[in-house]
């Protein structure tokens, strides 16, 4: 407690004195205004800050409306981002992210893994290609392609409002560039906690950190490059829409089930239900998809005689892994949440219709 | 009193031989004080200190601590959890939340016995989603599951019952993920066929 205390008392100092500098370069630096660069030039590397392009009424802006123009600016501008995700105790992985909008009105983007045998996404409008090593290429049909930074987040923050509150904090400096700071917070402090860092100039994400109860770090993705430019990347005139696999429709067959879930954190829906085996052992599961924008949770229930034989929760990478077997049935709830959450979950799960 | 405070100093520089005199001390406020500003104040004198006198937190921390809440944790403690102990001693070292280890090592486990399925004679028809060509329910590959260095120990002392759990925590966890990956693909797919029925 007392220890956490002195180290924001370190960090706040930290911040005033970056502030300070932050200041001292906005009132000294002559207007620098770069025009922006060909699109047929090199990505050219940030390396000085905008400061003076920072213009007064931004500062205003509601922590929404921030996040609204960082959707309105990753739907229709043509970029290229580098980012580094980084979670507790694992090794960092490097992202390169591209988007544009082409001739033709429509939106290409595309996510590549940067190190190892690598994983490349490729969305193309509504359809988004996946290959992967060890696996054939396939197409689904989703509006944003489902990597490490949440597509809500992105595209859709109006759609968090429910369960997440937004809160500006203030001017900083992130990536070299100045940035406002927002923490989005769960309205029921049943979920973890986020910080976001957007580009006072272009508004593009630089920074966002997960969080937990108490503060500490879970995950981060930290931007290293930005370009933004007026044509789209040659990269998306080298796809050729034919040779991508074919986009596999998936047909949703809800099916009923004898149970239901009756705690859940404020904003969080239920997205899929159904039955299915489990691809690697067979087992045959009851499967309830829920979803707040942000993270992801899943809830398992299956007979208890495939069961674990003891109650385990285990933390893998940033999910939380939480089995019970409660008479009959073994429940397993898997997602981005604290365990405490995942606990109350699996405790209100009881018959349907009670 | 101030005896007492010699006998400190003299027990500090390891003069004194009298085992009761450390019970002394911690139960008395003044003295165990004494002895923390002493040691602050030799620290300083040796330049190893790089705290204030005044810097004293184990007081306000031990205070702290009464006053934190319980956690709310599941009623079997972290050491009855039988995977948990068997697999991950940093648990207890740490007392966090197990790490992976335990996964990443039923990882090759499960990719080993990915083919015993059960032949298909449920009633559940429901799996029988559209096949994606690279993601058949078989070949499926141990998404992501940990590709840090961590190495299973003690595999020979494993049980096999501990083996299965693993491959059961596996088989969730990697549903998971596949989940995560599909989640709009329904949703979108409905939604492409309403906008271009004549697409196949």
């Amino acid at each position: 407690m007392t220890m956490q205390v002195l180290f924001d008392v370190k960090q706040r100092t930290a911040r005033a004195v970056r502030l300070l500098f932050l200041t001292t370069l906005i009132s000294a630096a002559p207007a620098v205004i770069h025009a922006q660069e060909d699109a047929q030039s090199e990505p050219e590397r940030i390396t000085e800050p905008n400061l003076a392009l920072a213009d007064a009424p931004r500062q205003n802006l509601s922590g929404l409306e921030w996040l609204q123009r960082l959707a309105q600016i990753n739907r229709t501008s043509n970029f290229e981002v580098s980012f580094v995700l980084t979670r507790a105790g694992q090794e960092m992985t490097p992202y390169l992210w591209r988007h544009a909008v082409l001739e033709d009105g429509l939106e290409a983007e595309q996510l590549n893994l940067q190190n190892g045998p690598g994983q490349e996404m490729i969305r193309l409008g509504n359809v988004v290609s996946v290959f992967e090593p060890d696996v054939q290429p396939y197409s689904i049909y989703a509006s944003a392609i489902s990597g490490p930074l949440p597509s809500d987040l992105l595209y859709n923050p109006g759609a968090l409002s429910d369960a997440y509150q937004f809160i500006t904090i203030g001017r900083t400096r992130v990536s070299g560039r100045a940035a406002q700071q927002l923490r989005i917070v769960s309205r029921d402090n049943k979920r973890y906690n986020y910080q976001a860092w957007l580009d006072e100039e272009t508004g593009m994400l630089l920074k966002l950190d997960m969080v937990d109860l108490q503060g500490s770090l879970l995950e981060q993705i930290q931007v290293t490059a930005v370009n933004v430019t007026e044509q789209p990347s040659p990269y998306f005139s080298r796809i050729n829409p034919q040779a991508l696999p074919g986009a596999v429709a998936m047909t949703p067959k809800p099916r009923q089930h004898q149970w239901e879930v009756k705690f859940l954190p404020v904003g969080m829906e239920e997205i899929k239900r159904e039955t299915r085996r489990l691809a690697m052992t067979g087992q045959v599961v009851e499967y309830k998809l829920f979803s707040d924008g942000m993270v992801d949770v899943s809830v398992y229930v299956q007979p208890a005689q495939d069961s674990l034989d003891s109650d385990v929760v285990l933390r893998h990478s940033t999910n939380t892994f939480l089995s019970l077997t409660n008479g009959q049935v073994q429940i397993t709830i898997i997602g981005k949440i604290p365990p405490q959450t995942a606990y109350e979950i699996a405790h209100s799960i009881g018959a349907a219709g009670e | 009193m101030t005896q007492q405070h010699e006998k400190l100093s003299a027990f500090m520089d390891g003069e004194l031989d009298d085992n009761g005199f450390v019970d002394s001390i911690k139960n008395d406020s003044e003295s165990l004080a004494k002895w923390r500003s002493y040691h602050v104040i030799r620290s300083g004198l040796r330049k190893e200190a790089s705290v204030m006198p005044e810097f004293d937190i184990t007081a306000q921390v031990a205070a702290a601590l009464e006053q934190e809440p319980t956690v709310l944790a599941p009623k079997a403690g972290w050491k009855s959890l039988p995977i948990v102990n068997k697999v991950v001693p940093l648990l207890r070292q740490s007392g966090q939340l197990a790490v992976a280890a335990s996964v990443a090592a039923a990882v090759i486990l499960g990719v080993q016995q990915v083919n015993q399925q059960p032949a298909a004679e449920e009633p559940f028809t429901t799996f029988q989603t559209p096949m994606i060509p690279g993601m058949p329910q078989t070949g499926m590959a141990p998404v992501s599951l940990e590709q840090s260095n961590i190495v299973p120990n003690n595999r020979s002392g494993d049980s096999d019952a501990l083996l299965q759990k693993r491959r059961q925590i596996n088989a969730l966890l990697a549903d998971h993920e596949q989940q995560l990956k599909l989640k709009q693909a329904e949703e979108q797919s409905q939604q492409a066929a309403e906008s271009e029925p004549n697409q196949p």
